[in-house]
């Protein structure tokens, strides 16, 4: 067992009113995540510490949190991978609610605005076939676990809190590279505004801390050339 | 939920990847060349020496002549014009439609410099 | 019923003009950024060349005086390390924005064309061509 010095950011809404960092020494070894860590502060140190996880296996999303600056998710970063102090501080760009804890209302809202759904016009109850061909077309951008991590990498959504953001691009372009899906013209207007794909200036820092490997920001771009697509037919149509 | 207006982005993208382009592939060669080897005296030809320079424009100019005003200056130009501008709005800089006016207006007059350069060179000769 | 008072108060903090400084990542994206501004240096070079051109030998042989100075030189240098690094995150970049072919093809032929390029442009103001 090796002892770890965590800062925490701290915020209570109800006596705060700007975050201030709190010293905890933590002991852990080479199998302890940032999320283990987290919890035993909370339930060896101080029981008020507010955050948030579930599955501890990187499938839920929910366990986000800056770990030196750099967005994480707890269950899936470890202590032995840090020396000297561990600042752990809620994901960036977000509203902070207590502690760890942010509001991704605006996250949800942005992914919610791209219809993340199929949309055909199909009634019928025989399944839909698929080629791996067809699969494989949108199937690397449909790993995401909505973490956030990568809004919090992304220094226009930091900005312009109105940019769609990379997941919610992605997830655009999940739909509309998907064989049964006929619903991009109904997605492409929200694409095309200046907080659509538009928004984007290829930082690509979403790519390297997305947990899951999708490269948002490859998406990003590949729906800006979809746009502009979009736009020189536009200019064909009366 | 109503649907954002349509952004003239694309035009601007548009211009701003092929002068990426550019950039990356004829302006390495052409610093080279024209801002460093020449200057210190390390391409000693007489090709560019100023009746040489005209006599080889003179026997291949023309289209290519636009062409290459077009790739290495008005092209990159309006990359830079987009870089600068996005950068505007990174730095929190006054980032606004009269920036953008500013940025892609240099960049377009001076487009229009280059041309008029390159075409009056052609009509001279 | 009373609705319950809300205990929410949420801390939005905002970015400040710095925050590229703060990761060597954002750093390393506006260095990419400023690559432009030797860029337009050489840029506002060739433009002048140009002019010179169009005027007549007099004027070309004072840009060539001009282009031999040392701060215009070392400016140079810095436009052509800029080139360089220009081309190593666009050739990077490209693929990914429009996967055509294998990722390590697309680099190395575009870095392909920069080489010719720059051999072609050798060779004709080199007087070999
Ligand atoms: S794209 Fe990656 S980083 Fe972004 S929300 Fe999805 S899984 Fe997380
Ligand atoms: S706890 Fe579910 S992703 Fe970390």
């Amino acid at each position: 067992m090796t002892e770890y010095q965590l800062l925490i950011q701290r915020y209570d809404p109800e006596h705060d009113n700007e975050p201030r960092l709190q010293r905890f020494t933590v002991p852990g070894d080479h199998t302890t995540s940032m999320l283990d860590a987290l919890l035993y502060v909370q339930q060896k140190l101080d029981v008020t510490l507010g955050l948030r996880w579930s599955c501890r296996m990187a499938i839920c999303g929910s366990c986000g949190v800056m770990v030196n600056g750099i967005p994480k998710l707890g269950c899936k970063t470890f202590l032995r991978d840090y020396h000297s102090e561990i600042v752990i501080e809620p994901l960036a760009h977000f509203a902070v609610e207590k502690d760890l804890i942010v509001d991704m209302t605006q996250f949800l809202a942005h992914l919610s605005a791209i219809k993340p759904y199929l949309i055909n016009d199909y009634s019928g109850t025989a399944m839909h076939k698929q080629t791996p061909a067809q699969l494989a077309k949108y199937q690397q951008f449909s790993n995401c676990i909505n973490c956030g991590l990568c809004y919090s990498a992304c220094p226009q959504f930091g900005l312009n809190p109105e940019f769609l953001g990379p997941a919610a691009i992605t997830l655009a372009q999940r739909y509309n590279l998907d064989s049964r899906d006929n619903g991009k013209a109904a997605r492409m207007p929200q694409l095309n505004g200046k907080n659509g794909a538009w928004g984007c200036t290829f930082v690509g820092f979403c790519s390297d801390v997305c947990p899951k490997q999708l490269d948002p920001a490859a998406a990003v771009n590949q729906a800006k050339v979809e746009s502009a697509k979009d736009f020189i037919i536009s200019m064909f149509k009366p | 939920m109503s649907s954002p207006k349509r952004s003239d982005e694309p035009v601007w993208w548009s211009l701003f990847s092929a002068g990426g382009v550019c950039f990356a592939v004829f302006l390495p060669g052409l610093i080279l060349a024209l801002g460093i080897l020449w200057p210190l005296g390390l391409l000693n030809s007489s090709v560019l020496q100023y009746a040489q320079l005209l006599s080889l424009l003179q026997s291949g100019y023309g289209l290519t002549g636009l062409a290459f005003t077009g790739a290495v200056i008005c092209l990159p130009l309006f990359h830079a014009a987009h870089r600068i501008h996005h950068g505007l709005h990174d730095l929190k800089c006054g980032y606004s439609s009269a920036t953008k006016l500013l940025c892609y207006g240099t960049a377009g007059l001076l487009s229009v410099l280059a041309l008029y350069f390159t075409l009056s060179l052609l009509l001279k000769y | 019923m009373n609705t319950p008072v809300s205990a929410r108060k949420p801390y939005q903090s905002k970015l400040s003009r710095s925050w590229w400084l703060k990761h060597n990542y954002y750093r390393l994206y506006m260095l990419r950024e400023a690559t432009v501004l030797p860029l337009l240096f050489f840029i506002g070079c060739l433009l002048y060349g140009l002019y010179c051109l169009t005027q007549d030998a007099a004027h070309w042989q004072s840009f060539q005086t001009f282009m031999q100075q040392g701060w215009v030189i070392a400016l140079n240098l810095l436009a052509f390390a800029a080139s360089l690094f220009h081309a190593k995150t666009f050739f990077a970049l490209f693929p990914r924005v429009m996967p055509l072919a294998p990722a390590w093809l697309m680099i190395s032929g575009q870095w392909l064309a920069t080489l010719l390029v720059a051999a072609g442009v050798l060779l004709l103001f080199g007087g070999w061509l």
